[in-house]
Formats: C-alpha cells, sequence, structure tokens
C-alpha cells in the first residue's frame, strides 16, 4: 500500500457570474490526476500560481471535496475517513492566516497541540524544541501581530510537527521567506526527510523542486504534464542549451519574432525590476547568439551567456506542450 | 468514542475557554456589548422604574444583565465561526482530529460567561450608583440557575453559530434578533403583557426560561417544585439544541467542503 494514492482526481469550482442575469461558470481546477507516493518519499508538485496545486494538496488534507476519483492516504478515504487521516498528518497552506494573532506564539502551539491531542505534559516539553527548530525561541512570548511574514511560516512549521505527524503537506512552505531564511527551512525539509517522514510539497521554485524532491510531478491547467525525478524531467532538454539573454523591455512582436525562429526551441521571459531574461532553448548553443542579437536590434540588451538546462527549462518545455 | 478522548476533548473546552477570553478582553466592540449597553439599559430602567421598590429593581438587575448575556449569545457565539473563517483559521481547525464542535462549544462558554459580567455591571450600578440596597433572596438557587443559564445558552449559542454559517443572511439580520429575544424572553417585563400567540415562542427559548429562574431565585423564595420547571426546561432545550447542532455541524462542514467556503472571502 502506497502512503498517498491518488487516481483521476477532479475538482470543478462553481462561480456564479453577471447580477442580473445570473450564470454559473466552472472552473476545472484539478483535471484527472493520477499518482501514488511512497512511504519516507519527498516528493513536489511543480506548476505556476493557479496550475491546481493547492487544490489538491486541500483535496488530500481533507478540506475540500473532489468532484469524482479517489484518493486514499494511508489505506484511508479522504472523503467518508476523514478522522484518522487528520491525526495523522501535519500540513502548511503558507501564508500569514491560519495563527491567533492576539495570542503570542507559545500560546498558538499550546492550543493546536491540544486540538492534535498532544499530552500536555509532552507539550511543554516539545514547544521550545520546536520553537529552537524554527529559530523562534527568543520570540516565542511574543504576539503574532508583532511577528514578520517569514516568523509567521517558521510558527506554521512549528505547529504542523506538534503531533508529530507521519505525513507531511507542505504547501509553498518557503513562500515569502527571504534566501536566508529559505535555506533555513529547505534544511529542516531535509532532516524530516532523513526521519522518513513521507513529505508532499508543491512549489513554483523550480530550483527548490530540484534540490528537494525525490520525483517531481509538473502540473500545469490541473493536470500532470510529466512525473519522473529531477534528473530524468531535465534528460527532456538535455539536447537543448539555454541562452539567456538580459534585456530592458522587449515588446510582445519582438517576442514573436524570435519564437518563430527556426532552431529555437521555446522561448521564457522573467521579469527582474527593471530588467527582463530572456531564456531561449535551442539545439544551436552558442552559434544562434548572433542571430538571436540580429532580431533583438532594436532592443537594448545586457549580459549574454550560454548554460546548461535545469529543471525550471525542463517545466517550460513541457508546459509548451513539447513533452 | 475511544477511552482517554474525553480527556482530551476537556482539555481543548479548557484551552479554547483560556484563549478565547485572552482574545475577546481587547475587543471593544464585545465589551461595549458586554458591559456598556447593558450599563446603559440599567440605569435608563432604573430612572424609570426604581421607584417602584427594591422588588422590582432587582428584577432590572437581573434582566438588564439578562440582555448582555443574550448579545454575547447573539454577537460573540453566534459569529465564533465565521470570525474563524475571516481569519483564516477555520481550514487550520477543520482538518484537526478534534470535532469543530467541541472547539466552538469552549469558545461560546468562554463568551457566555464572560458576559456574566454585565450582570455585576447592572448590580454594581444599581447598589453602589443608585444606592439601592440589593439582596438575592435564594442565592444558592439562584446560583444553580446561573449555571444552568449558562450551559443552556452556550448550547443555543452552537446552533446559531452553524445557522449563520449555513445562511449568511441571517447573520447580517442578526441585529434583528436582539430585542424581539429581549421582550419575548421577558428580560425586563413579563410576557403576560405580550399578545398570548406569543406565548410558545417564548417557550421554546432559553433565555425566557433562564429569565423566569433567575427572577424567581433573586426576588423570592421559591420552592424546589416551583423553579423545577424552568431548570427542567433548560436541561431539556440545551439538549435539544445540542443534538440539533450535532446535525448542523456536519452538514455545515461536508457542504463547506464541497462548495469551498472553508476560507472566507
Amino acid at each position: 500500500m502506497n502512503t498517498i494514492e491518488v487516481k483521476e482526481l477532479r475538482r470543478i469550482y462553481k462561480t456564479n457570474i453577471g447580477v442580473i442575469r445570473r450564470k454559473t461558470k466552472e472552473i476545472v481546477a484539478v483535471d484527472g490526476i493520477t499518482f501514488d507516493v511512497n512511504r519516507g518519499e519527498l516528493f513536489g508538485l511543480l506548476g505556476p500560481n493557479g496550475a491546481g496545486k493547492t487544490t489538491m494538496i486541500k483535496m488530500l488534507t481533507t478540506l475540500l471535496i473532489p468532484t469524482s476519483g479517489t484518493a486514499k492516504i494511508l489505506g484511508y478515504d479522504i472523503v467518508n475517513q476523514a478522522n484518522p487521516i487528520r491525526s495523522r498528518i501535519g500540513f502548511i497552506f503558507g501564508g500569514e492566516r491560519g495563527l491567533y494573532w492576539r495570542l503570542s506564539g507559545i500560546d498558538n502551539l499550546r492550543y493546536f497541540a491540544s486540538l492534535y491531542h498532544v499530552d500536555p505534559e509532552v507539550t511543554m516539553k516539545r514547544i521550545p524544541q520546536l520553537l529552537e527548530l524554527v529559530g523562534l525561541s527568543d520570540r516565542g512570548d511574543e504576539k503574532v501581530e508583532g511577528y514578520s511574514r517569514g516568523m509567521k511560516q517558521r510558527l506554521h512549521i512549528a505547529r504542523t510537527l506538534l503531533h508529530d505527524p507521519e505525513i507531511l503537506f507542505l504547501d509553498e512552505p518557503t513562500m515569502g521567506l527571504d534566501p536566508v531564511g529559505g535555506r533555513e527551512i529547505r534544511q529542516v525539509i531535509r532532516d524530516l526527510q532523513s526521519e522518513k517522514k513521507t513529505i508532499l510539497l508543491t512549489t513554483h521554485y523550480m530550483f527548490e523542486a530540484d534540490a528537494l524532491c525525490e520525483r517531481v510531478a509538473v502540473i500545469d491547467q490541473g493536470r500532470i504534464v510529466a512525473l519522473d525525478t529531477p534528473e530524468a524531467l531535465k534528460q527532456v532538454v538535455s539536447d537543448l542549451s539555454v541562452i539567456e539573454i538580459e534585456v530592458f523591455g522587449v515588446p510582445e512582436e519582438v517576442l514573436d519574432q524570435i519564437r518563430n525562429l527556426p532552431f529555437v526551441d521555446t522561448v521564457s521571459v522573467e521579469d527582474l525590476d527593471q530588467k527582463q531574461a530572456l531564456r531561449v532553448h535551442t539545439a544551436k548553443g552558442s552559434e544562434a547568439i548572433p542571430l538571436l542579437l540580429s532580431a533583438l536590434e532594436s532592443v537594448r540588451v545586457g549580459k549574454v551567456t550560454v548554460r546548461e538546462p535545469t529543471l525550471e527549462d525542463a517545466y517550460v518545455r513541457l508546459v509548451g506542450g513539447k513533452v | 468514542m475511544k477511552p482517554g478522548m474525553l480527556k482530551a476533548y476537556i482539555h481543548v473546552i479548557k484551552l479554547a475557554y483560556i484563549f478565547t477570553l485572552k482574545q475577546s478582553m481587547t475587543d471593544a466592540f464585545i465589551l461595549f456589548g458586554i458591559f456598556v449597553q447593558p450599563l446603559l439599559i440599567a440605569i435608563m430602567a432604573l430612572f424609570i422604574l426604581g421607584e417602584q421598590g427594591d422588588g422590582v429593581v432587582i428584577f432590572i438587575v437581573v434582566g438588564s444583565g439578562l440582555t448582555g448575556l443574550w448579545d454575547s449569545v447573539l454577537f460573540q457565539s453566534g459569529s465564533s465561526i465565521t470570525r474563524e473563517r475571516w481569519t483564516g483559521t477555520l481550514e487550520v481547525l477543520v482538518a484537526m482530529p478534534t470535532p469543530l464542535g467541541v472547539i466552538v462549544f469552549g469558545k461560546n462558554l468562554a463568551f457566555v460567561t464572560q458576559s456574566l459580567g454585565s450582570m455585576i455591571i447592572a448590580y454594581t450600578c444599581a447598589s453602589i450608583i443608585f444606592g439601592y440596597p440589593l439582596s438575592v433572596e435564594s442565592p444558592s438557587l439562584f446560583i444553580v440557575s446561573i449555571v444552568l443559564t449558562v450551559l443552556s445558552l452556550v448550547c443555543m449559542g452552537l446552533v446559531l453559530a452553524t445557522l449563520f454559517v449555513l445562511n449568511p443572511d441571517m447573520q447580517r439580520w442578526s441585529n434583528g434578533l436582539e430585542f424581539p429575544v429581549f421582550i419575548l424572553a421577558g428580560f425586563l417585563f413579563p410576557i403576560a403583557m405580550l399578545p398570548q400567540w406569543t406565548t410558545p415562542l417564548s417557550y421554546i427559548l432559553a433565555p425566557y426560561w433562564a429569565a423566569v429562574a433567575l427572577h424567581m431565585s433573586s426576588s423570592g423564595k421559591p420552592d424546589i417544585l416551583e423553579i423545577s420547571l424552568p431548570w427542567a426546561m433548560m436541561m431539556l432545550l440545551g439538549v435539544l439544541y445540542l443534538f440539533l447542532a450535532f446535525w448542523l455541524f456536519r452538514k455545515m462542514l461536508f457542504k463547506a467542503r464541497v462548495d469551498a467556503t472553508l476560507i472566507g472571502q
């Protein structure tokens, strides 16, 4: 029996639009997803915002009922056997909500520990250990309303571990954290994995999935477009090089022109403050540079680099449809 | 229920009680409804009716205290679940192995016992500011009546909390439920002054029987048989409210999981 078994899970949201003549619109958030997670595995769900990752996690943590399909956690059905699941899992949904701002960090943990039926004596020993683990030892007595976003996220992580669960669902656990904080949390996750906990992690940070996960499911528009180890996923783009060009305001028609070049596989653009990073995947390698710069004649260009593809590049190719 | 689970639930109720009190003591709206408004009602009623004697004065003190209790049930207990949704904590609570009803019971217990302060405020107003020498005629019967009042109102609050989630329009109109219950429950004047057709409505309200028991034990020396009717009605209604709340909680939570409404909009 796998720890997590998901079969053809589907979730449709219905929303009403219009004021006088109201219509019901259906949004398919998760569209027939199937996967399994083995005991002790760190499994990633990778995808952009709106791909269906959070909806998937909320179904698996028994907060949403699927429209169709089935899922089991440790053999228990997520719809009809929610209670046995809830005592065996921990979860983080990210963000600043989900804590009592007028209570201190310690009071929040005491309260949640009681809801998990952790013995009060065990709670009083465990809370200082967890605060130490997440770096909040000297801030535990302060009200949560005075915490930074990163501190609230750390407190969420401490909350998740109060009852020492077998399975952890982490929805964007490093969202909103600075690079140092993010690195610390990723180390905590690695430590938890070494304790043989089963972890399902969602992220839109490709480097995070690459660094942490044993297997990754790439999700786009509610469907899994690929599922494999990070190394195997990178093979999807192993024949390509990635040319990164720093540009300052590239018009859409220029991008279309580049996309239509015969030697270009995929193109992605990332906004970075005052500039953009234009990434072109091509089998031509550095030979393509003069041709690309010619297409970018009317645009101000900065640094140009060539590198090996990463998981992010594999992701771009996969959701571009060229698997 | 598994062995040890009752002990765990009692611990949850205890902590929900303590932490709810900690949080609500800084909420100005709550403090107004529990302490300021009953004080204003007591002052007005004492000015109007105070000269009719000490018996009427204790009636006013208990009655205005009861208005604070009802306000607490309506506005605090009634919105205990929707408030969790607004703060983003409802999802976290539902995903816990402790039933949500147990958690809300602890919260409601805090709200209702906190609002007993309104009775103390009204008593202080009458005895110190207005100088009426007040005493409760049957203190032990009064204490039992207070305990049963608290428990029955906590159970009623569980029903309101779920109804306000299942039907948000009802919560929007909750202001309209404040004074009708003051009147139907006979807080400040006997229901005999109302049209007869309203009497059955009074009888299904725990606040009415609470008012009867508290007025009886504060203004007079009823025998046990006399006061056992309002006590029995509070216990019966409390149990009925609990069964209704159990059913409503299941319905509400299933609907919220289907409609994805555990998060506030």
